[in-house]
């Protein structure tokens, strides 16, 4: 799995991306690689799980969040408050507002994006953002 | 479920927790309530006429923790071993452990954690459904939360709604919460392997669920040593 996130994440990292490439392996790695629940190390409040769902380490979620199913969170992210997150991939060190609904996203590692109510389908989300006229959203 | 009984349980629905709004948003909140409720009953409709389209037979399952709800569903699933290709869907607060005893049947589950929620709705069934491919399932079922109060305000879309209560929890219980059973197709009354030893007064059990429900059928079964788990196999028509 590992050697699939990285190959993922040098894809979604470059400026030119490769769609078709990214969609083969966000599917092989969400129907292969995560299954179950993998959820034993987050932070936060008891939000609802649907798996399958795989957390990294320490990753931090707000309150009334839905979670899942095929959902991979990296090590260190950070959640806010009223989101939902399905079939999507969110990478390390990332950070979302409140009120975020994502379904089939990719989020790059180390984005931020500081600021609230936000809906993504389809897409790979990047970048430091205080609003969502600053975010890169790139449609797959 | 009859017109009367609908009436009831919508007019409870509109009482519950609406007091607890201040005046300057309790008509938003009753709007905003009967909005979600009204989404759930829709999504649940949908999730329906989906699951009848593919041919799968689907059926929820509620009742209070320790009841027997796992312990009837992993009865069910050995006896049925291999007659349709089955998906249970389990909802807890936390953990596994339901999904994890039922799969050692050799049937494909899936687990919603609900965290502080007490029950399952539509949308996370619908959510789940939505990530599968239904063409390779016959059989459905749902094992809510452990909670007689909460799965009442919420449909799932599913053909059929067992509540199992146990006579461990006492011959009161089934009037004591008459939402459900107002609800459900067929009350389960499990663990009657303890009767003798618990004295519990059965028939009362069974009386109430009657005039709680005339429409109700009631089985009486004990998941620790299968009795009647045939029976219930039978009304469930699978």
């Amino acid at each position: 799995m590992k050697e699939l996130l990285k190959q993922l994440d040098d894809l979604i990292s470059k400026e030119e991306v490769n769609v078709e490439k990214i969609q083969e392996l966000k599917k092989e790695l969400l129907k292969t690689h995560i299954r179950g629940l993998k959820i034993d190390n987050y932070i936060g409040d008891y939000p609802t799980f649907m798996e399958p769902v795989i957390l990294g380490d320490a990753v931090k979620i707000g309150d009334d969040v839905l979670i899942g199913p095929d959902v991979y969170i990296g090590n260190n992210s950070e959640i806010g408050d009223y989101v939902e997150i399905s079939n999507s991939i969110i990478f390390d060190n990332v950070k979302i507002g409140d009120n975020f609904k994502l379904d089939n996203c990719l989020i790059a590692k180390n984005s931020k994006f500081d600021f609230n109510n936000f809906k993504g389908n389809n897409c790979i989300l990047k970048g430091i953002a205080k609003s969502k006229n600053e975010l890169q959203i790139i449609s797959i | 479920m009859p017109e009367k009984n609908r009436r009831e349980v919508d007019r409870i629905k509109e009482l519950e927790s609406i007091n607890l709004a201040r005046d300057e948003i309790r008509d938003l909140a009753i709007d905003t309530k009967k909005e979600v409720e009204r989404d759930n009953d829709l999504l649940a409709e949908q999730i329906n006429k989906e699951l009848v389209n593919k041919g799968i037979k689907s059926i929820d399952v509620v009742g209070a923790i320790g009841a027997g709800k796992t312990a009837i569903l992993e009865k069910i699933v050995e006896y049925l071993s291999g007659k349709y290709r089955t998906l249970v869907i389990c909802g807890d607060i936390t953990t596994r452990v339901d999904a994890n005893r039922i799969e050692k049947h050799n049937v494909e589950t899936i687990q919603i954690n609900t965290g502080r929620g007490c029950a399952l709705n539509a949308y996370h069934i619908h959510q789940i459904l939505n990530n599968k491919d239904l063409d390779n399932y016959d059989l459905i079922f749902i094992e809510n939360v452990g909670n007689l109060i909460c799965p009442s305000d919420f449909k799932l879309g599913t053909d059929k709604r067992i509540t199992v209560v146990s006579i461990t929890e006492g011959e009161w219980v089934i009037e004591k919460h008459p939402m459900l059973f107002k609800m459900s197709n067929i009350a389960v009354i499990n663990k009657i392997d303890l009767a003798e030893r618990l004295g519990t007064n059965i028939d009362k059990m069974v009386n109430d669920a009657k005039s709680i429900n005339p429409n109700i059928e009631v089985i009486l079964t004990s998941a620790k040593n299968g009795k009647n788990i045939e029976k219930l196999i039978e009304k469930l028509e699978l």
